[in-house]
C-alpha cells in the first residue's frame, strides 16, 4: 500500500490526577468535524481525558470511534455522561449528544479555557473551513467570520499537498522553515490550482521545501487576509490541527506582526473542550431550576 | 387563507396563463421595481415581475458574463428556458447593469410583442429628477396606449393608483402586524405574501390581504413569543429556502429591506391633479436601491427605522454574489445598525442556497445574540 502523508496519528490523553468517580458533574463535548472528530470528558470543569481520530463517513460512528478512544482504559462509559454537547459539522447527528452548539462558539469557549480569559480573538483553523472569531473574557463570541465557500487554506489543502510533494504531514511546518529565502506564495490558494502550480514549480527544479513554503506563505496570507476583515486585538490564539503547522502559524505571526500564544494541550480539540464546557454551565443551569 | 400567498408564489405562471385567458388582458413582464405599475394597470395591463426560479441551470453562459450576478442570470435562464412564453411585453426600468444585461439579452434573443426601456433617473436627489421622470412616464404611456389601442384617461390613471395605493397600504398594514412580540406570521408567510404581490391582480392580492388581517392573523399563536428577532436586508431576495433555513434555526424574520419585500410598497402615489407628476414623485421618493441612493445615503436612516420599530436583535445583510451596488453599501450599513446595537451577519447569496454553510454562520449569529444561555 502506497504510503499515507496526510494521515496524522490518533491520539488520546487522559489526567492522572483526576478519579472521575469521586466527580459530581461529568459532561462530554464531541466535535465531529470534516475531516477530524474528537472527544473529551470534563470533570468539575477539569478536562479529564480525551481522544482525537479521523472523521469516517458516518458522522454518529465518528462520534462513538472518538468518545470510545477517549474513555479508553478509565472505566468510563457513555452512561457516566450527564450531559453531552454535539459540535462541528456532525454536531446534530451525535447519538449520545444531548445538544448541538455550533463550533464557533465551542472554540471560542475552549479557547478561552485554554489559554485563559486574556483571548480576545480566535483563529480556527480547520479540516475544511477557517474561522476567525472575537471574544470576550468568558468566551463568548462577539463576532465571527468563516471563510468563503472554499477549502483552500485549511487541513484538506494541506493533506493534499503532503500527498503531491510526498513529505508526511507532521512534518510539512519544519520543512518549510528550510529555505534560505522565502519565496513567492503560490498565487492562487484554490487547493485544486494550488497541486496544479506546485506541479509546475516542481518541474521547474524547486527543491520540496521552497514549493511548501510557497504554500505555507499563501495559505497563511489568505487567512490574515480573513482576520483582517474582522480586526485582530490581542490576546490572539491558534485552534484546529493547522495550528500545529509552525510553518503557517509563524508566517501568520510574521504578516500580523502578533505573537500568538502557545498551546499547552492538543489545539484540535479546543471545539470538543468549549462543547463540554456548555454541558457542564447546563447541568449546573438545570440543578439551579430543580 | 394565508397559505394562497405560498401557492401563488408556487403557480405564478399558471396564473398569468389563467388571468390572460379570463380577461383577455395582456401580461407585461418586468425587470426591476421602479417600474410604474400605475400606467400599466390603467392600462388593464396585468404586470408581473420576472424573478428567478432558484434551480442550477446551464444555458445563460453564452449570454452573460459569469460575473454578473445569479439573480439576474436565473431571471434570464426563465426566458431562455421557455417560462415566460405568456409574455405580450417586457420591460425595465434602469436600475443595474447586470439585470438590464438580462433584459437585453432575452430582448434579442426572445422578444415579446413589445419591448420598453425606461430611463429611470439614477440621481434621484437631483431636483430636476421629477421633472425628468415625469416627461419620460409621459413617452411611456403614450407607448403602452399605442400599444394597447386605447388612450389611458385621467380616470384609467386614477384607478391604476388607487390600486396600486390599496396594496401598498395592505402590505404596510400585514408588515405592521409582525411588530408584535408574538408576530401571527412567520418570515416565510410574509416573503410569500409580498413576492406573490408582485405578479398577482392587485385587487385580487390585496383582497386576501385584507382577509389574511382581519380574519386570520387575530389571536393567531404561532409560538413565535421569544424567538430572536431578525431583519434581513440586501440584493434581491425571494430566495424562501434561505427564509425557511433561518426560521428554522430558531429565529423569526420580522421586517426587511429588499426590493423583493417592503421597499416595493413602502410608500402611496400622494395624488395630486398632474397624475403623471404624482407618480413620478412617488418613484423618486420611495425608499431608494443603492444604485440611486447617492451622494446621500438615505437607506441607512430608513433601515435603522425598520430596525427600531419592528424591534429586531440583529439583522442578516444579504448580498447576491457580485451585486456592486449594495456589496459598496454593505460597510456603511454595518456600521450604521452596530451603532444602534443591531448587529449583523453577512452573507452571500447565489442562485441556489448552500444550506450547510449558511446554517452553521446563521446558528452561531443566534447563539451570539442569545442571552446568556450558555455561561
Amino acid at each position: 500500500m502506497a504510503e499515507e502523508y496526510w494521515r496524522w496519528t490518533e491520539s488520546r490523553w487522559t489526567n492522572p490526577d483526576i478519579d472521575w468517580k469521586k466527580g459530581d458533574i461529568i459532561t462530554g463535548g464531541v466535535d465531529v468535524g470534516s475531516v477530524s472528530s474528537q472527544a473529551v470528558v470534563f470533570v468539575d470543569g477539569q478536562l479529564y481525558c480525551y481522544g482525537n481520530t479521523r472523521t469516517g463517513s458516518n458522522s454518529p460512528d465518528s462520534a462513538h470511534k472518538a468518545m470510545g478512544l477517549a474513555m479508553e482504559d478509565t472505566g468510563m462509559s457513555l452512561d457516566d455522561l450527564q450531559y453531552t454537547v454535539g459540535t462541528g459539522y456532525g454536531r446534530v447527528n451525535v447519538p449520545f449528544g444531548t445538544r448541538a452548539i455550533t463550533e464557533i462558539a465551542c472554540h471560542a469557549r475552549g479557547a478561552n479555557f485554554m489559554y485563559g480569559p486574556t483571548v480576545k480573538t480566535v483563529l480556527d483553523m480547520g479540516g475544511q473551513d477557517c474561522k476567525a472569531i472575537h471574544c470576550d473574557p468568558r468566551g463568548k463570541v462577539t463576532n465571527f467570520l468563516m471563510n468563503d465557500k472554499c477549502a483552500a487554506g485549511t487541513g484538506r489543502g494541506m493533506e493534499v499537498f503532503a500527498d503531491l510533494l510526498q513529505v508526511p504531514i507532521t512534518q510539512i511546518g519544519e520543512l518549510s522553515l528550510q529555505v534560505e529565502k522565502e519565496p513567492p506564495p503560490v498565487s492562487s490558494t484554490c487547493v485544486v490550482f494550488a497541486k496544479s502550480e506546485a506541479s509546475s514549480l516542481l518541474r521547474e527544479g524547486w527543491p520540496k521545501e521552497k514549493v511548501i513554503a510557497a504554500y505555507c506563505s499563501a495559505m497563511a496570507h489568505r487567512v490574515v487576509t480573513l482576520l483582517e476583515r474582522i480586526g485582530v486585538e490581542e490576546d490572539f490564539a491558534i485552534t484546529g490541527g493547522i495550528a500545529k503547522n509552525v510553518g503557517v502559524v509563524g508566517r501568520i505571526e510574521k504578516e500580523l506582526g502578533i505573537t500568538a500564544l502557545k498551546p499547552k494541550i492538543d489545539t484540535q480539540i479546543a471545539g470538543a473542550v468549549g462543547a463540554a464546557l456548555f454541558g457542564d454551565a447546563l447541568v449546573k443551569k438545570e440543578r439551579k431550576k430543580g | 387563507m394565508i397559505e394562497m400567498f405560498e401557492e401563488w408564489y408556487k403557480s405564478r405562471h399558471d396564473y398569468a396563463n389563467q388571468w390572460k385567458d379570463k380577461t383577455g388582458g395582456k401580461v407585461m413582464g418586468f425587470f426591476c421595481t421602479y417600474v410604474p405599475e400605475e400606467i400599466l394597470l390603467a392600462a388593464n395591463v396585468l404586470p408581473v415581475r420576472i424573478l428567478g426560479s432558484h434551480e442550477p441551470q446551464n444555458v445563460t453562459e453564452p449570454h452573460i458574463f459569469g460575473m454578473y450576478c445569479p439573480f439576474c442570470r436565473d431571471c434570464l435562464a426563465q426566458g431562455l428556458l421557455g417560462r415566460y412564453d405568456y409574455l405580450d411585453g417586457m420591460m425595465i426600468a434602469q436600475s443595474c447593469l447586470h439585470i438590464r444585461q438580462a433584459f437585453t439579452s432575452w430582448k434579442k434573443h426572445m422578444p415579446p410583442e413589445f419591448t420598453y426601456y425606461l430611463p429611470m433617473p439614477h440621481q434621484v436627489q437631483s431636483p430636476r429628477s421629477i421633472p425628468f421622470l415625469r416627461s419620460e412616464l409621459e413617452t411611456f404611456k403614450s407607448a403602452v396606449e399605442q400599444r394597447v389601442g386605447k388612450q389611458i384617461t385621467d380616470a384609467d390613471l386614477d384607478r391604476g393608483i388607487e390600486l396600486m395605493n390599496a396594496s401598498r397600504q395592505a402590505m404596510r398594514d400585514l408588515y405592521d402586524t409582525r411588530k408584535a412580540s408574538n408576530p401571527p406570521m412567520t418570515g416565510l408567510e410574509a416573503m410569500y405574501a409580498a413576492v406573490s404581490n408582485q405578479w398577482i391582480d392587485k385587487a385580487e392580492h390585496t383582497a386576501v390581504v385584507r382577509d389574511v388581517i382581519q380574519k386570520e392573523l387575530p389571536g393567531r399563536d404561532l409560538g413565535l413569543e421569544g424567538k430572536t428577532r431578525l431583519m434581513i436586508l440586501g440584493s434581491e431576495d425571494d430566495d424562501t429556502a434561505f427564509v425557511n433555513m433561518v426560521e428554522g434555526c430558531g429565529s423569526v424574520i420580522v421586517t426587511d429591506d429588499h426590493c423583493t419585500g417592503s421597499r416595493y410598497f413602502w410608500n402611496q402615489v400622494e395624488p395630486e391633479e398632474d397624475r403623471l407628476l404624482a407618480i413620478a414623485k412617488r418613484y423618486i421618493n420611495r425608499p431608494a436601491c443603492p444604485t440611486k441612493d447617492w451622494p446621500q445615503r438615505t437607506r441607512l436612516d430608513h433601515v435603522r427605522m425598520l430596525a427600531k420599530q419592528w424591534d429586531v436583535a440583529g439583522a442578516i445583510i444579504i448580498q447576491q454574489k457580485f451585486c456592486d451596488p449594495h456589496e459598496l453599501d454593505i460597510p456603511e450599513q454595518r456600521k450604521s445598525l452596530d451603532g444602534i446595537g443591531v448587529p449583523t451577519l453577512f452573507l452571500e447569496l447565489d442562485v441556489t442556497v448552500p444550506v450547510g454553510q449558511f446554517k452553521i454562520r446563521v446558528e452561531a449569529f443566534l447563539e451570539m445574540l442569545a442571552e446568556d444561555d450558555l455561561f
